[in-house]
């Protein structure tokens, strides 16, 4: 065991008796550091976040918080010893009790610690001023969501847990939220671990990310990293952010694609010369320009706020995603041809 | 433990078939053992008609149309629970008989003359069936009326969008998205009344139930009595899983309360309109108001009756019974769901469901199947260990009173606190650990404020239920030991039915009271 403030050391995660995720070690240097997790429905995201907490138990492995474990195959420490708050992505307020009720639930738990957090602040900091009289079926599920999340702030844990914490808030509100969630987790450092299914929300808020998928924790990394260097084809394909086309490397810094031509760049893995490749191509890495001779069909467009993404068609069938930011100049209509930057230039070529 | 508690009739009855039993099994064999089946069989087809014709007909009515009144009848056709089957046949009968309440009517407003032989008799099987429906209609009314009142009113869009008539689409669509809830009130009003006593006896209807009581007081054949049991018990276990099957599909067929989309009442005018009001009038009039009338009546004209009635004693002792075995059923409904809750195990979980069969045998069986028990275990087991006889602290106790009472009506109490529970999500318990509460702290901080109008309205149920009972309380008393419904059957039983209508009344009052105060959960859930 090391001196990190949280690990997990080769835990297989079950819930009722079914492996979902096998042979995890995650491990989290620092107090108030923020983790989310990603993965597809249904992987094993809730039951990782269900066995911290302790309302599952271990097998193999372990798990410490603050260099004691609290989990492992003969020592399970029961869920309201260990100042680990989950929020659950279901309502789960007391029905009975009113939200201020509710938020001041679990605030009697810690009053020794440094946490400073006043149950004031929190109420208006996630907007909750207006319903603090109501009752939990009177209000509707972002807000229960919100409340949960006050709650479990104001029990100031050693390790916060929240399970998909802003799926059901108002997009008008959730950026907002987000940033001020963000912002007061770090200055209290609260050591949190988000389970999200919204990838932006998991690069917004995580120091790191951890990519679950087919029972494996597949990537755990810098959000940068995650995104522009993933370590798998599956967890491209996951993050849907861009799109593998066969290549062949030509040289130390170029590639040849039969319909793009030649690539350079600076790859992240060497492969030898003549190597038959798969390149992973994002959105922002072709650049749009009307006068290149090298054009291709338009096929889709979808209109992003701040950009446009392109979906454009090869010779060769291949469909491949172009970002363009939306006050480019002009818009270009489906079966039109758009022009693509020559020499294309990527600045890190991640391939498989 | 509880389930052990439970196991003891069950087991008794069945264990009778190693004993031997006097000479009169084989005279009754010969003799009545064929009538007890075939009038328990009429009296069940008898009483089953009646109340689905009645319960499905006034739910119906007063689900779906809007007429003068209709807000009272929703709530006020539950009372008949207030009014027990022996003390309706007591008021049918005083209200029928020669020179009855219809007589002395009859005689005030046309003069002196012979009009005994105009006024019809209900007695013998037709007077049980008619007093037994009239009490037992409300559990299919109850039901009923919940599955109409959460119908989706989609459904009935449907038909018409289908182009249904009124009438095919109650035949075609309403009534079989109630069948379950239909089917369930009937099966209690089934398993009532092959548990009925007091009506019965009163209008002198041999049944299997009768058979049991007679066999043990009559002949003193215990063995005889735990035999009839077993052949009652296997007719309710058919009964018993009838009705389990139809609640498991009444759930599947319960919509979700939330998406209900309220269905706008069909406003009655005219004749229709006085149809309506009369139906719902007349059923309410015999059913409720006929018995509180006649025993009101009877009061006041022999009030030497009421004056030598000993109401504080009757009243302190029914609350004694009620206040103990309220509490020791809800306490201990308590410990196992709760228990079954946080250690989560099948096991406990399938002995709490066994603990609950206590409700589908008759009071009369548990009585009896009770007293052989201690009697067996004081016979075998004590005198081994040359302690004295245990009997004086369980038969003739308010100890073993309150133990059968717990058999009875165990279900009650576990089923309550366990559909309480089912509405507390298990992640609000799992919250409140990880917010650094014990189970204890979450019991008492959670379970228990959520939970206190369930239990009250349980512990309301449960003291209806106590105040009601008859043949349990009769055959477990104490000597000198009486209640509301043990002086009533006493008095009538000796043919002084103008003596059994003050405490008739003070029972039916106290029940009303109950029911009034829950009406409005009844009628919910």
């Amino acid at each position: 065991m090391g001196q990190n403030f949280f690990e997990i050391e080769d835990v297989t995660f079950k819930a009722s008796n079914i492996n979902k995720v096998n042979n995890v070690t995650l491990k989290i240097k620092n107090e108030g550091d923020i983790i989310c997790l990603l993965g597809p429905s249904g992987i094993g995201k809730t039951t990782i976040l269900r066995t911290i907490a302790g309302l599952e138990k271990v097998n193999s492995g372990s798990i410490s918080l603050k260099n004691k474990i609290i989990s492992s195959k003969n020592i399970h420490v029961e869920p309201e010893n260990r100042n680990i708050s989950l929020s659950f992505q279901d309502n789960c307020l007391f029905p009975h009790y009113s939200v201020l009720q509710n938020i001041e639930f679990g605030a009697s738990r810690n009053k020794k610690s440094k946490k400073l957090l006043n149950s004031r602040e929190i109420i208006k900091f996630l907007h909750l001023d207006h319903i603090v009289d109501k009752f939990p079926h009177q209000i509707s599920s972002g807000e229960a969501q919100r409340v949960s999340l006050a709650r479990s702030l104001l029990s100031k844990p050693d390790l916060l847990l929240l399970d998909e914490p802003l799926s059901n808030v108002d997009q008008s509100f959730k950026e907002e939220i987000q940033v001020k969630l963000k912002k007061i987790l770090t200055e209290l450092k609260i050591t949190t671990i988000i389970v999200t299914h919204d990838s932006y929300e998991a690069f917004y808020l995580g120091t790191k990310c951890g990519i679950i998928l087919d029972g494996q924790l597949k990537q755990y990394d810098d959000p940068y990293n995650v995104y522009h260097f993933p370590n798998s084809v599956e967890v491209v394909n996951f993050l849907n952010r861009g799109i593998l086309i066969p290549a062949k490397v030509t040289g130390e810094n170029s590639l040849e694609n039969e319909d793009l031509g030649t690539i350079k760049g600076n790859f992240i893995k060497h492969y030898p010369k003549g190597s038959n490749v798969k390149l992973l191509l994002q959105p922002e890495d072709l650049e749009h320009d009307d006068k290149s001779n090298l054009k291709l069909e338009v096929v889709d467009r979808k209109f992003r706020g701040t950009n446009f993404i392109y979906t454009l068609k090869t010779l060769s069938n291949l469909l491949i995603p172009v970002f363009v930011h939306s006050h480019h100049i002009h818009q270009h209509e489906v079966d039109e041809k758009f022009g693509i930057k020559r020499p294309i230039h990527i600045d890190h070529i991640v391939c498989f | 433990m509880i389930s052990f508690v439970v196991a003891i009739p069950i087991v008794t009855v069945f264990s009778s078939f190693f004993e031997t039993t006097s000479n009169y099994s084989y005279i009754l064999k010969d003799t009545f053992l064929y009538d007890y089946i075939f009038n328990s069989i009429l009296l069940l087809a008898g009483v089953l008609i009646l109340t689905f014709l009645i319960g499905v007909g006034c739910a119906y009515i007063v689900s779906f149309y809007k007429f003068p009144a209709v807000n009272f009848f929703k709530w006020s056709l539950i009372l008949s629970f207030a009014v027990p089957a022996y003390i309706y046949a007591y008021s049918l009968t005083a209200f029928f008989e020669n020179y009855g309440t219809a007589f002395s009517i009859l005689k005030g407003v046309f003069g002196e003359k012979d009009y005994n032989s105009l006024i019809p008799k209900f007695d013998g099987m037709i007077g049980a069936i008619i007093s037994i429906s009239f009490s037992l209609f409300g559990y299919v009314y109850v039901l009923t009326r919940a599955s109409f009142h959460y119908q989706s009113q989609n459904l009935i869009d449907l038909g018409k969008n289908l182009g249904f008539s009124k009438k095919k689409s109650f035949f075609k669509i309403i009534l079989p998205s109630a069948r379950p809830a239909i089917v369930a009130g009937l099966s209690l009003v089934a398993m009532e009344t092959l548990s009925d006593f007091g009506s019965v006896s009163f209008f002198g209807v041999s049944t299997l139930t009768t058979g049991i009581y007679n066999a043990w007081t009559s002949f003193d054949d215990l063995a005889l009595a735990n035999r009839l049991s077993f052949y009652l018990l296997i007719f309710i276990l058919g009964l018993f899983i009838l009705e389990n099957l139809s609640r498991k599909k009444a759930q599947y067929h319960t919509p979700v309360k939330e998406n209900i989309k309220s269905k706008p009442l069909v406003l009655l005018t005219g004749y229709k309109s006085f149809l309506a009001f009369s139906f719902c009038f007349f059923i309410f009039l015999i059913s409720f108001l006929f018995p509180v009338l006649q025993m009101l009546y009877w009061t006041i004209i022999f009030p030497k009756h009421f004056m030598d009635l000993n109401i504080i004693k009757l009243l302190f002792n029914t609350i004694l019974l009620v206040v103990l075995s309220s509490l020791v059923l809800i306490f201990l409904a308590f410990v196992s769901n709760y228990g079954s809750r946080v250690s989560k195990s099948k096991l406990l979980e399938i002995l709490t469901t066994f603990s609950i069969s206590g409700y589908a045998i008759p009071g009369v069986i548990l009585a009896v199947a009770f007293i052989s028990f201690i009697s067996w275990f004081d016979n075998n087991i004590v005198s081994l260990l040359e302690i004295k006889t245990i009997k004086p602290i369980f038969i003739g106790s308010i100890l073993g009173l309150v133990f059968v009472y717990f058999i009875r009506f165990y279900s009650l109490a576990c089923n309550g606190i366990k559909s309480g529970y089912l509405k507390i999500n298990y992640s609000i318990d799992e919250s409140s650990y990880l917010l650094g509460y014990s189970k204890l702290k979450t019991f008492t901080n959670i379970h228990l404020p959520y939970l206190k109008n369930s239990v009250l309205l349980i512990g309301i149920l449960i003291s209806i239920e106590i105040i009601k009972e008859l043949p349990i309380t009769l055959i477990m008393r104490p000597f000198n030991f009486e209640t509301f419904a043990t002086t009533a059957y006493i008095y009538a039983s000796q043919d002084l039915l103008e003596a059994a209508a003050a405490p008739s009344l003070f029972l039916i009052a106290i029940a009303s009271f109950f029911i009034l105060v829950t009406s409005r959960y009844i009628l919910k859930d």
